[in-house]
Formats: structure tokens, C-alpha cells, sequence
């Protein structure tokens, strides 16, 4: 099992290989490999989307994916 | 003169016979991908099932023997009462998803047509029939013997008329997708091609553009208790690229992992995907699928990757993301046997058909017994974070109570994995009498009796399901 933290200034739903899969800013499971991360709708965020292989993980050390506001 | 009209009929007969000759149902083609459509987890109504308890059952193959291993066990969760978010009711009511083989998925099916009936029907419908010698009959019969002639018609062509006939009344896909309810019953097969599972749900028709709807249970139940050898395996079209249907995101991302080899398994379920909708000269235009323990005799396979990965169509894992599951339960009804044998009682090479047999058979136990391994990693991988983090916390507040950590941790649930086999019978000579009993679809009425009662009474005795009972406030046969 892999763990990933998708950070951005306030929570919103995450959208992992394009469906819901939890909120930013928590710790989320997920399983070994490459995965598409998102937030979804408003696209009011940068970058659209990341493309990041994850593996390597453990809870105590999940891996940060961020996404800021727009021109913020 | 004679000699000539003779021929001339005999050969009218031949011409005859072979137009009368089988040939298999044609599995129907769909006309437009649609994922709000179609027998899908997330189209079935759960309003009296809550997420936050859920529920897997497994049953295994094993012919009558796991059918009614299987009911018995049935028959336990719904004798046996929860209290759960201030309602009283049976277990069996919170039951998400039923994933089965071979005999498993008679007992498996049944339950997802008939529901509550079941427990007046399927007995007198199934466990106490003699289906095996029923279908002997039927395949020596000069119907089932001109059917047989045909090259596109098999052995379990035949038994999935004579299921549809006798057992599941003609019910298609569509009847289960109209009733409109948990649990999700996933009948497995095995893809003779790809050796991996097959399992008969929308997701994997979408794959060949095939309307799952349109497919008789029988045939999914038949598929997937093809026995090698005893029955043949059935042939399903492939009408992939006909239906504007895409791969799901994550399969061109798994397919991306070859050389980094991130997760070999994720990136070989992607390749077994693409196998259905590949093109031209790799184009598969008929798939052929044998016997579900084939693949894996459990029926564990299907489940564990619903729980270890968020790309499975009925992801549990994503659900879990989602804070949508608190409790999880596996019960895995294993009716695996180990019969004795005479080998080691004498000096003499083994012959041919006992070597052959512990060359098939070997390799499934073990594979078998991995796949229960996976089950039991996959309960402490769940553990694992809860353990790390509060070990961290006390190591910290042991050094001083201004190093209290606040450490972010995953959802957590409470995993519960139950198994109910012949080999945690405490007697010897018990556990000897149901690990020597054949399989077969037809067993003696008191053998079937005796099945039922064990499987209850191995349920109540697993230690996983008296925690669940204790924490689910359960009683069953006034026993609280």
C-alpha cells in the first residue's frame, strides 16, 4: 500500500486516475504506480493535472502532491 | 438403382442432422458504451445496506460440496442479528458483494435472483437434485447427442440449457439489473487465453462491446463451473471497437509501468484488458472461458484487488479513501479437500493419469494457499499505518509530553477476515470425512445436510467472526 497527501489551500475532493477518491490535505491509499491526480471542477487550480508514479511510500512519510490556486 | 436411393437418403439424413446440430448462444452485442447503464456495483440501490459495514462473501468451487458449504453459511448470517447504526437486523441484509467459483457460484447466483427465496427453493432446486446424472442423461439423449455434433456446441452449452431450464428458470443478466439491489454477485470464469480471471459483470463486457443484460445467468454459471475435462468451455463473441467504448485512465498509466515494473500485477491486469480490444492480427473474435478455479479456486483474487487498488470497477479501497467504509468483512468459504491417496503405500512409479492429476491439481493448492496468504497481508497492510503512527506517538510522549506528534493518518477501518474451511475442524476424523468427499454436482441428501450444518457451525466458531459478532452487538440462535 502507498500513501499520498494531495495538498492545496483548503479542502476540496481529489480525483485520483480520473474518479473521487478522498479530499486534499489528507492522507489517502492508494496502490503502487503511475496515477493521474486531480481536483476536478472548478479548474481554478494549477497545475490541471500531475502525472506522478508513486511507490515507496509509508504512512508515516506519504508522499505531497500540491496544487495551488490559479494565479495565487 | 436401391443401392443409390438408399445413399441419396442416407446422405439427406447426414445433411439433416448436421442443420439440427448445436450451436452456442450468442452472447448479444451492445449497441452503446454507457456506464450508467449494465450490471455495475455502483448501479445497485443500497438503501437499507450501509457502506459503512461491508460485507464480502467468497465461495470457492467445489461442486455440490461448496454449494451447499456456501448455504450453510447463508443460512447463518441471516440467523444471525446485528445491531448497526440503531436498526436491528440480519447480517445477511449488509451483504455488498458475493464473488464465487464453479459450485460456489451455483449458491452465489441463486441468492442474487431469488434473494430471500432462496432458502425455500434452492435446496429442492439444486443441492438435492442428482444435476450430475441429470446431465448425463441429457448429453446421451438422441437430442443432446445431435447437438453435440456440432463444432460450436459443447458439454456446458448443454448444462447451461439444462440450468436455465431447471434451476435459474430462464433468468437473464436483465432480471438482476431490474431487481435493482445489493449484493453485487460476481460470477468468475476463466479466460483460456489470458489465464486470468473472467469475472461477468458490465465492466468486463464493456471490453467486448457485449450487452451483459442479454446473457442468461445459467450460461455465467455454466462458464464458470466448466470443469476441465467433464465439461467444455463456452465460446462468448468479442465485438470489441463496436460500441465507442474507451479503457478507463489507468490503463494506459499501467501500461506506461512495463520497464519501471512500479506494480508488475496492476500493469498485467492493463494487458489483459487491452487483450479484448486489441486490433487487427491480435483481434480476439471469440473468447473461450473455462472453469473459474482454473484462475483461482477461491474466488479471492477478484475482491483482494477491489480492496488493495483504487482502479478495480467496485474499488473498496476508494471507498475507504472516500470515508465511506469503517468496517470490512471477508468471509471466505473455502471447500477445498485433500483426499488421501494410496501412492505412498507402495513402491511402484506412478502412473500416467496420477501423475498428470498432481500436476493440475499441486500448483492450484499452493496457488490457493497464496491467495489466502494475500488476504491475511493485506489485513496487516491495513493495520500497519495505525500501528506505526501510535507507536511513533508513545516514543515521542515517552521522551517528553511537549513532544506529542500530531501525525496525519489514513482513514481507518476495522478488517475483519473470516474463513470457514474443512481444514480448522478440531476433529481429526471430521476433518478426514469432509476433506475426502468428492466433487461432483450430486451428493447424498445427508452429505448435503451435514455440509450445511458445518459451514454454520465453522462460521460461529471463527474467532475474526465472534470479534464481529462482539462488536456488532450480534446474537444468533439466541446466543448473544
Amino acid at each position: 500500500m502507498e500513501f499520498v497527501i494531495v495538498t492545496y489551500p483548503g479542502g476540496r475532493p481529489v480525483n485520483i486516475d480520473d474518479a473521487p477518491a478522498g479530499s486534499t490535505n489528507e492522507v489517502l491509499e492508494l496502490d503502487a504506480g503511475t496515477h493521474k491526480f486531480d481536483l476536478g471542477l472548478p479548474a481554478d487550480y494549477d497545475p490541471s493535472s500531475q502525472e506522478v508514479a508513486v511507490e515507496g511510500t509509508n504512512a508515516l512519510a506519504p508522499l505531497k502532491i500540491a496544487f495551488r490556486k490559479k494565479g495565487g | 438403382m436401391r443401392a443409390q436411393t438408399l445413399l441419396r437418403g442416407a446422405a439427406l439424413a447426414l445433411l439433416l442432422s448436421l442443420g439440427a446440430c448445436g450451436s452456442f448462444q450468442v452472447n448479444p452485442p451492445l449497441a452503446a458504451y454507457d456506464p450508467a447503464a449494465g450490471y455495475r456495483f455502483e448501479n445497485l440501490a443500497h438503501d437499507d445496506n450501509s457502506d459503512g459495514l461491508f460485507v464480502i462473501l467468497v465461495f470457492s468451487g467445489g461442486g455440490t460440496r461448496a454449494a451447499a458449504l456456501s448455504y450453510g453459511v447463508l443460512e447463518a448470517l441471516r440467523d444471525t442479528t446485528i445491531r448497526w447504526q440503531g436498526r436491528t437486523k440480519a447480517l445477511l441484509d449488509e451483504v455488498d458483494v458475493i464473488s464465487s467459483i464453479s459450485g460456489g457460484s451455483f449458491t452465489a447466483a441463486y441468492y442474487a435472483l431469488r434473494g430471500a427465496r432462496t432458502f425455500e427453493e434452492f435446496p429442492g432446486r439444486f443441492l438435492y437434485r442428482p444435476v450430475q446424472s441429470d446431465l448425463i442423461k441429457s448429453a446421451l439423449s438422441p437430442e443432446g447427442l445431435l447437438k453435440l455434433a456440432g463444432p460450436t456446441y459443447g458439454r456446458s452449452d448443454l448444462a447451461a440449457e439444462f440450468y436455465g431450464r431447471e434451476v435459474f428458470g430462464g433468468a437473464t443478466y436483465a432480471t438482476l439489473i431490474s431487481q435493482h439491489r445489493r449484493p453485487f454477485v460476481i460470477l468468475n470464469a476463466t479466460d483460456m487465453t489470458t489465464g486470468t480471471q473472467f469475472p461477468f459483470v458490465q465492466d468486463q463486457f464493456d471490453l467486448l462491446c457485449s450487452d451483459l443484460s442479454g446473457v442468461p445467468l445459467a450460461r455465467a454459471v455454466a462458464a464458470s463451473s466448466a470443469f476441465p475435462g467433464g465439461l467444455t468451455p463456452l465460446t462468448f463473441r468479442n465485438y470489441a471497437g463496436s460500441c465507442g467504448y474507451r479503457q478507463p485512465g489507468w490503463v494506459e498509466l499501467a501500461h506506461k509501468d512495463h520497464a519501471s515494473r512500479i506494480n508488475v500485477r496492476r500493469t498485467a491486469r492493463a494487458d489483459t484488458r487491452l487483450s479484448y480490444t486489441a486490433a487487427g492480427e491480435d483481434a480476439r473474435e471469440y473468447i473461450h472461458l473455462t472453469d473459474g478455479g482454473v484462475a483461482d479456486n477461491i474466488g479471492l483474487r477478484e475482491p483482494l484487488t477491489a480492496i488493495t487498488s483504487i482502479d478495480n470497477s467496485w474499488s473498496v479501497l476508494r471507498l475507504i479513501d472516500l470515508k465511506k467504509v469503517d468496517k470490512l468483512v471477508v468471509i471466505v468459504v473455502n471447500a477445498a479437500t485433500s483426499p488421501a491417496v494410496e501412492r505412498d503405500k507402495s513402491p511402484d512409479v506412478p502412473g500416467l493419469i496420477d501423475t498428470v492429476t498432481a500436476a493440475a491439481d499441486v500448483p492450484l493448492d499452493n496457488y490457493s494457499f497464496d491467495t489466502l496468504e494475500l488476504l491475511r497481508k493485506a489485513v496487516n497492510e491495513f493495520n500497519e499505518p495505525a500501528r506505526l503512527i501510535s507507536g511513533c506517538k508513545a516514543l515521542a510522549a515517552a521522551r517528553s509530553p511537549q513532544c506529542a506528534l500530531a501525525i496525519p493518518a489514513p482513514h481507518p477501518i476495522d478488517f475483519f477476515a473470516i474463513e470457514v474451511a474443512f481444514e480448522y475442524l478440531d476433529s481429526p476424523e471430521e476433518r478426514r470425512w469432509f476433506k475426502n468427499l468428492p466433487t461432483t454436482l450430486e451428493l447424498p441428501r445427508e452429505t448435503v445436510d451435514k455440509l450445511r450444518l458445518v459451514g454454520r457451525r465453522l462460521l460461529s466458531e471463527d474467532r475474526e467472526f465472534q470479534r464481529l459478532r462482539q462488536v456488532l452487538h450480534g446474537c444468533a440462535g439466541g446466543r448473544c
